[in-house]
């Protein structure tokens, strides 16, 4: 786990280089004592990425359609195993225990959305999609950090933003504080207990107070003191809630701390984490299958959160992303190739749920992009920005997406209004 | 033109830099001690001094020190050979490793099989059955994130154990990060280590990508190491010519297209699906002529229709390079306006990589990358134009290229400006308290938990050079602790002997001035030593007290720069 920063240098910080420590942390500092005490459970925003482009035709099946099942001989999944929604699509059945949600109007699909650049590579498409600039690729920092820096007034805390996983990813990356957790229970000094811990603690405390610079000597302080806050929380003693069950693997892990963190009123308003695996080129299954393994992983990980959270997902918004979709068409190794739009999923209790969003351009050939994917209907710029808009309250969305300029007219009607 | 060997004891750095053909050598600040030119010298182009290292190197002559490295051959260091003989993922050559992967696809297919058989139909809307090994390998350059990352190996349940084959080629990767650590910890020749990983770096491969574990290893020995210290083309051209590059970079799935018209969309045979830009763009973008090189997006497509055809070998039949004529595209092509004939095959990629290698903008942009990485995270105009002056007039000879960055005058203002990354803060702690590398991964493995997981790096960029990529709040308190368990002979990877380094003594002042003298190389700033004595002051038993300082001192801010 760390704080990330990058430095200020060249924003005016050098009046503060005196002090050891950066602007940023300064004013945030300061509010922290304004503010302390009132501090409460605020709103919070998840965003979970699907690494290696996720068909979402498998995860929102359009099961009417059959086109779909004329595309994929070997590999459609059966219509008698769809979970159905609408009428027009259906969960796969790996997805079942989302359907709950679905019925409680807390859980909105939304199809053919994808990024406007026609790229097929999965660096520069993650890569897009972090830093929020398709095509754009010299942009320093990723979105959820630039929000992050127009959003001061949010209370001082450590652990505002959190990406759960040994590195801090590239959509958290920029010069506002935000911290990579391997796992909360491994984070902070691990001298032996005892004596040593406090003496050990306080001497690289008061060592790195005159570090030879301000980058080192803030990150160092932020560090320990979201050492101090996870002490106080003790997170090897958590104990989800509602009879939840997380699945084992990273994915489950990473959602439990995050729910760890919500309850514990640290002050989590964004956090992150990313699954691999979906990157099906090969024998991609079908009902069964590895595709199906990695979804039923997803799902029930995804169900245990809510479950976990009961009345906070109330303040929980979750919007799960991949960087494309793939081809309409499966491929002669019984799986699919890199293709353009895919599907995503929000839920949570703010979600305008029950419905499945964003308009369907079809699989006909003539509506396909590039005459062989499902073709983008909906930017994914407009969905980050309407839950940014609608349930954390931001305002400069053209600070968030320079060069974009999201309006609500293109929103897809994720959240609640 | 080539400089003369800096010979004898005598030559201080003033003399050496006389020497020098650059005429802006005269604009080096004198004032420069022959211990701090020495200090400054093996934080850059080593992986920071030994006890003691610094007075023989500042002894021998700081520029004579560089001389004597870059005169090594590449295998020229016998204490290393002899440590290497230890490893046996040495041994292997490509058939070996071709041959494992084989027999391990083989044990998981077979098992795969048996799991599926034995798994019942499923009901509609029930929840999947896990069959063992139904999660994908990591075998895609889809998993950005970390998944591969030794820190996540936990959690995996119930599964059962993988097969045998696939734990003997886990075993011998786990050794090919541990030989990667040990040579740098330990190697005389620290100039081509340091270098070797540059070009590791810059020729970045990812080991999780299905074959690219059995093929990153000799890609390392056969293909960056013996050419870290040569010329600039001869890496490029190696590099374009293997398995692991090729496979990495999809360049095996790049092939000409069916003849006549364009493929109708998904009907197509997918084993003819067309050529795959992704080598060729990152050959302009990353290898060779930079993101702003001025290229275009009909060069890239140019460049893999030249590249078409080079791809790999089975595993069944070695891995080796093959170039397919049948797969290559044999029109005619044209890349930043030089026209390539129809027909030429295999020597059109060539004459290609070698335009490639001496183009201009390949020759900035490499040499502001090693700028970057010697001097400062901003490389000063001066040392980027040195090294590009050198690079022009010695057809890319590196040795000459390092030259000229190290007479240059902005590499010696640049003192302490750099910020360590895990691997150069990790080795240099082991280096700092002349650890004992075993052949386990352990060391490695703490780079890994710091953020930076040898061989894993799934961008072909590469790690950032950038110190604010690597400075966050949980990696410096994870170096703390890296610090304070090496100290203390609790890191697992390597044996720590501190009475080798740091004589016993009674008197505190005496400790900590040694600790600062033989671990920091005399770095220690006031603050650090009186945070030191304050902590030791009142601990009765002098070995206690000496771990503390040390694993105060690597842990300390001091030691995070270079």
């Amino acid at each position: 786990m760390r704080i990330t920063r990058r430095a200020v240098l060249k924003a005016g910080g050098l009046a503060m280089v005196s002090l050891g420590l950066d602007p940023l942390f300064l004013a945030r500092a300061v509010f922290a004592h304004e503010k302390h005490g009132r501090a409460r459970a605020g709103r919070v925003f998840v965003c979970l990425f699907q690494r290696g482009a996720v068909d979402g035709l498998s995860m929102i099946v359009p099961h009417a359609d059959p086109i779909y099942y004329r595309e994929r001989p070997t590999i459609a999944i059966p219509a008698a195993s769809v979970v159905d929604l609408d009428g027009t699509f259906g969960l796969h059945p790996a997805l079942a225990p989302l359907k709950p949600l679905w019925d409680a109007g807390a859980l909105a699909p939304i199809h053919a959305i994808g990024s406007p650049d026609s790229t097929r590579s999965h660096f520069d498409a993650q890569d897009y999609m972090e830093s929020g600039t398709p095509g754009v690729k010299a942009t320093p920092d990723g979105w959820l950090n630039r929000y992050c820096r127009h959003r001061r007034e949010h209370q001082a805390t450590p652990f505002r933003a959190v990406s759960f996983g040994p590195e801090l990813p590239r959509i958290l990356s920029g010069p506002a504080p935000s911290l990579a957790i391997g796992d909360l229970r491994a984070f902070g000094l691990r001298p032996p207990a005892g004596p040593a811990h406090d003496k050990i603690t306080r001497a690289f405390e008061d060592l790195y107070r005159v570090a030879p610079t301000k980058l080192l000597a803030s990150s160092a302080a932020e560090g320990f003191e979201a050492a101090r806050t996870l002490e106080r929380i003790d997170p090897a003693r958590y104990q989800p809630a509602n009879g939840a069950v997380y699945p084992d693997g990273r994915l489950g892990q990473s959602l439990l701390q995050i729910a760890q963190l919500i309850k514990a009123g640290v002050g989590l308003e964004i956090a992150f984490a990313d699954v691999g695996g979906w990157d099906t080129h090969v024998n991609q299954g079908s009902a069964q299958g590895q595709l199906a393994a990695r979804l039923g992983e997803f799902a029930r990980a995804l169900a245990a959160f809510a479950q976990d959270l009961g009345d906070r997902m109330s303040d929980v918004v979750l919007v799960t992303c991949s960087e494309f979709g793939r081809t309409i068409s499966e491929n002669g190794s019984a799986g699919t190739d890199h293709g353009h739009a895919t599907a995503m999923m929000v839920l949570g209790g703010p979600v305008n749920g029950g419905r499945v969003l964003g308009r369907w351009p079809g699989l006909d050939p003539a509506a396909r992009f590039e005459g062989r994917d499902v073709a983008v209907t909906t930017d994914f710029r407009d969905l980050f920005a309407e839950v940014l808009a609608r349930h954390l309250g931001a305002t400069a969305l053209d600070a968030v997406f320079p060069g974009y300029a999201p309006a609500p007219q293109r929103f897809v009607g994720a959240i609640r209004t | 033109m080539r400089c003369p060997p800096i010979a004898g004891a005598a030559a201080t750095l003033l003399v050496a830099l006389a020497l020098a053909p650059d005429a802006r050598a005269s604009h080096q600040p004198g004032s420069l001690s022959a211990r701090d030119s020495a200090f400054h010298m093996l934080q850059r182009f080593a992986y920071g001094p030994l006890p003691g290292q610094v007075e023989a190197v500042a002894r021998q002559g700081t520029l004579a020190w560089f001389e004597a490295q870059l005169a090594l051959g590449p295998f020229a260091d016998s204490g290393l050979a002899a440590r290497e003989a230890r490893y046996q993922a040495l041994t292997l050559g490509q058939e070996g490793w071709a041959r494992r992967f084989v027999a391990m696809q083989q044990a998981n297919r077979a098992r795969q099989l048996a799991a599926n058989v034995a798994a019942p139909a499923m009901a509609p809307g029930a929840a999947p059955a896990m069959t063992p090994g139904a999660a994908p390998a990591p075998d895609s350059m889809a998993g950005r994130g970390p998944a591969a990352s030794p820190v996540l190996a936990t959690g995996r349940g119930a599964q059962p154990p993988p097969p045998a084959e696939e734990l003997e080629i886990r075993r011998l990767l786990d050794q090919v990060r541990g030989l990667t650590t040990m040579r740098a910890v330990t190697a005389d020749d620290q100039v081509h280590e340091v270098m070797a990983d540059f070009w590791f770096n810059h020729f970045n491969v990812f080991l999780d990508k299905g074959a690219d574990r059995i093929l990153l290893p000799t890609y390392v020995e056969e293909v960056i190491r013996p050419r870290a210290l040569g010329r600039f083309e001869d890496l490029l051209v190696a590099t374009a010519r293997s398995p692991a590059m090729l496979f990495y970079l999809d360049n095996v799935e790049s092939v000409a297209p069916p003849e006549g018209a364009a493929p109708p969309s998904g009907a197509a045979n997918p084993r003819r699906r067309g050529i795959n830009e992704n080598y060729a763009r990152e050959l302009l973008e990353l290898h060779t002529l930079g993101v702003d090189g001025g290229y275009t997006q009909r060069d890239v497509i140019e460049v893999a229709r030249i590249l078409t055809g080079w791809g790999m070998m089975p595993p069944e039949q070695g891995g080796g390079f093959v170039f397919r004529p049948r797969l290559h595209d044999s029109g005619e092509k044209t890349v930043l306006g030089v026209h390539f004939p129809a027909g030429h095959g295999e020597d059109e990629g060539v004459r290609l990589l070698e335009m490639l290698a001496r183009h201009p903008a390949t020759v900035r942009h490499v040499c502001t990358q090693l700028c970057a990485r010697f001097v400062r995270d901003d490389p000063p105009a001066g040392c980027v134009d040195a090294a590009i002056a050198a690079w022009q007039r010695s057809d890319g000879d590196l040795r000459e290229v390092l030259r000229a960055i190290v007479r240059s005058p902005e590499f010696w203002a640049a003192r302490g400006v750099k910020f360590k990354t895990p691997l150069e803060f990790v080795v240099s702690a082991a280096r700092a308290v002349r650890a004992d590398p075993d052949t386990t991964p352990g060391l490695a493995n703490a780079v890994a938990r710091l953020g930076q997981p040898l061989y894993r790096q799934p961008s072909p960029a590469g790690y950032p050079e950038r110190q604010e990529e690597w400075v966050n709040s949980g990696a410096l308190l994870d170096r703390m602790n890296f610090a304070v368990a090496l100290a203390a002979g609790r890191q697992p990877g390597a044996l720590v002997d501190l009475d080798a380094v740091v004589p016993l003594s009674a008197d505190r002042k005496t400790l900590v001035h040694e600790v600062d003298e033989r671990v920091l190389s005399g770095a220690m700033s006031a603050n650090t030593r009186r945070v030191i004595l304050r902590e030791i002051g009142d601990l009765p038993d002098p070995a206690r007290a000496r771990t503390l300082a040390v694993g105060l001192a690597l842990g300390g801010p001091e030691f995070q720069k270079q």
